[in-house]
């Protein structure tokens, strides 16, 4: 903890890169991930970045904390936590650590490391930075509150309950509530109605949560999907759905071919195998999925379909889907009565959002899986930072981070908080700059410190949790909604992911 | 194990389920420590871990079983876990052969990992889908005993032979240990992460005592 000069935060809103950290892979763009070429990378470049990041350092985060402290409308400082919080973290201890693992994981791969296919040139995959306006209005949107959690679990059952961190709209006054999410949402229209929206105040409007209504054309345009400018809007979603429909013609029928028949074959029993919403399972949706999901394995060849993609469909197809169905609860909704061509756009829009989210994460999934390792890692070293406590427990119970973690990093928490939940996470990790990396990260180590009391009371890890999950869900999520207010920590990290929004 | 019964083992065998991805792994493991079967359990991700204590004799083993995504891209994780285990059930699903055609890499893979005196039960699951079986009891049963693996078919969705599967291999792993600790002095032969073979646990914390073969 002492403030050696050497030592960055890494902080989300700092740009900098954390020194050495590992570029992410742009499969069909980027040669197939070496190992070891990583574990030179590793190393060769730790030094680099130190010195602005020096520079920055103090006035990073204070201008982190005044960008965002806006978002905490019950406002209530806690000097010690935040202090605590400030706390910057030993990168080199972090990127030491993370490197061995690499290192120790390569040494072992390196016998049987399955051939990667060659990388294919693919198309403009950038972020396109600039927004524009829009008017929409959509159908309430409401993915279902009840969806059960995860039958099984990586650690007992005490932690791995449900965040279902939003506030309880009942439990405030209705009338302040509905006057403050009017206000929001006249912001966004405001905000939305000009020829050029600016994004930078899209997303600092977008991080404390996005209004149902306007929430699909602002994902589209946070994750760089929809150009800035309005007029150019209609002719780029021609393009780019036209694309889309041009890889099936072009791939889809390889699904069958030696080559492509177990990317398929998995993508085609995991459907099945994913979340607990019921909307998946209509035919029309499975098949959707399963096209979705092959032309982005076939086209990104450097990770190609692992499980846990999957799920990432489901928030940007329920999102875009709601616009166009009637029923509140979108479980509900029968797909097959959606216009063809209504779908064919919603397919082609999540495919791309997907996309532009998994650019960001790829080395997630890529071989040996550096970006989880590399999370999982990071992860560990904050938690040691910011609550010695658990992290000591975890040690003392021979509690691996891995162990729990890694679902976490792999499915990006989709497993342990029911979707709405993650609708409401994703507005703001779309405007965040790295949201779906770094950002989550932080909502991980909130998630680990929001169980903290029952973490610390388990004593035996090797038992077994059998118990219901369903009314540890519900009275988990009770708990948290009664305790949103309080989790000051969560906080200290700006990364309290839920607010009354949802 | 009948000859040591008056020794009161407190054991924690780690037993991991390993075969490819959908033969039905989850299903078994909480067939096994939940009597619970489900038609949508969904895909596991890196390692999940369920345990269940059984008597053997008048000795209590806590099953400690891992139960390992088949998917290939996790292998770098999964693999990690197959250290320090002493039991493994090889799962396939005899309605599938190309989940069996590929249990010989599984093999391979879990030797290169775990002890070479790890037991190992070849499980062909699914049994109640005997019209879709591609995979002959005979051929499977005759890969077993070439390898040196124990055989038995299970149904996950029947509770078919799953008691049994489960039973099977730990019997065998407490017979090996049984016999090591009859052959040389018990601290030598078994490892215990701390504690030691007929040690009492502290009251209140049970510790996990892992035995290595």
């Amino acid at each position: 903890m002492a403030s050696d000069g050497a030592r960055k935060q890494f902080w989300k809103r700092s740009n900098t890169k954390v020194p050495g950290s590992i570029q992410h892979v742009y499969g069909a763009q980027h040669p197939p991930f070496d190992p070891l070429l990583h574990g030179t990378l590793l190393k060769a470049t730790p030094k680099v970045p130190t010195t602005p990041v020096k520079a920055r350092r103090t006035s990073t985060f204070q201008e982190f904390e005044s960008n965002t402290s806006d978002a905490w409308d019950a406002s209530e400082d806690d000097d010690e936590l935040l202090a605590m919080a400030a706390e910057s973290l030993n990168t080199e201890v972090v990127m030491e650590t993370a490197n061995r693992v690499l290192r120790n994981h390569s040494q072992r791969q390196e016998r049987r490391r399955p051939p990667e296919p060659p990388a294919v040139p693919s198309g403009d995959l950038r972020l396109v930075k600039s927004v524009s306006e829009s008017h929409t209005s959509c159908p309430a949107e409401s993915a279902s509150d009840t969806a059960p959690l995860q039958r099984s679990q990586s650690l007992p059952h005490s932690v791995t309950v449900a965040l279902g961190g939003t506030s309880d709209p009942s439990t405030l006054s209705s009338s302040a509530l509905s006057e403050r999410e009017a206000s929001r949402l006249d912001k966004f229209k405001q905000l939305l109605a000009g020829p050029n929206t600016d994004l930078e105040e899209l997303r600092k409007l977008s991080w404390s949560g996005i209004p149902k209504s306007v929430r699909p054309i602002t994902w589209k345009l946070l994750s760089g999907y929809l150009p800035a400018n309005v007029e150019r809007r209609p002719a780029t979603l021609q393009r780019k759905q036209k694309e889309y429909f041009a890889f099936i013609e072009h791939y889809y029928d390889s699904r069958h071919d030696d080559a492509h028949q177990d990317t398929y074959r998995q993508i085609h029993i995991d459907i099945p195998r994913m979340s607990p919403e019921a909307l998946i399972l209509q035919p029309k949706v499975t098949e959707i999925f399963e096209r979705i999901l092959f032309i982005w394995a076939i086209r990104h060849p450097a990770s190609g379909y692992v499980q846990g993609i999957n799920d990432l469909v489901t928030p940007f197809f329920v999102v875009f889907m709601c616009e166009h169905i009637e029923e509140e609860d979108v479980d509900a909704a029968d797909v097959s009565r959606v216009p063809a061509d209504v779908l064919r756009n919603v397919e082609a829009d999540t495919y791309w959002c997907m996309s532009r989210l998994l650019d960001g994460i790829q080395d997630n999934y890529t071989f040996a899986q550096p970006g989880i390792q590399m999370k999982v890692k990071m992860l560990e070293e904050l938690v040691s930072r910011i609550d010695e406590q658990v992290h000591r427990h975890l040690e003392r119970h021979e509690v691996r981070y891995l162990q729990f973690a890694f679902r976490w990093m792999n499915n990006l928490l989709m497993r342990e908080v029911p979707l709405h939940c993650t609708i409401r996470l994703w507005d703001t990790y779309q405007s965040e700059p790295e949201g779906f990396s770094h950002f989550h990260l932080y909502v991980c180590a909130a998630f680990l410190g929001r169980w903290r009391k029952e973490i610390l009371e388990e004593r035996d890890f090797q038992e077994d949790a059998s118990v219901s999950m369903e009314d540890s869900l519900s009275d988990g999520a009770q708990e948290l909604r009664a305790s949103s207010k309080r989790t000051s920590w969560r906080k200290a990290f700006q990364a309290r992911p839920l607010c009354a929004e949802c | 194990m009948g000859n040591r019964t008056e020794e009161d083992y407190n054991f924690v065998f780690k037993v991991v389920l390993i075969g490819e991805s959908g033969v039905g792994k989850t299903n078994l493991l909480s067939r096994f420590t939940r009597n619970e079967f489900s038609h949508d359990s969904r895909t596991t991700i890196g390692v999940e871990f369920s345990t269940r204590t059984v008597m053997l004799g008048t000795a209590a083993i806590k099953a400690q079983i891992w139960d390992t995504a088949g998917l290939e891209r996790y292998r770098a994780i999964t693999s990690a876990y197959y250290r320090g285990a002493v039991g493994a059930l090889l799962v396939f699903d005899l309605t599938k052969h190309q989940t069996y055609a590929v249990v010989e890499r599984w093999l391979k893979e879990l030797y290169d990992h775990a002890e070479a005196t790890i037991v190992v039960m070849l499980v062909g699951n699914k049994s109640d889908l005997s019209q879709a079986r591609e995979v002959p009891t005979e051929e499977a049963r005759m890969f077993a005993e070439n390898n040196g693996l124990l055989f038995l078919e299970t149904s996950a969705l029947d509770s078919t032979n799953v008691e049994l599967a489960f039973e099977t291999v730990l019997k065998e792993i407490f017979a090996k240990v049984s016999k090591q600790t009859q052959n040389s002095t018990r601290t030598n032969a078994i490892t215990l992460g701390g504690a030691q073979a007929g040690q009492e646990p502290g009251p209140g914390e049970k510790r996990a005592c892992c035995i290595s073969l």
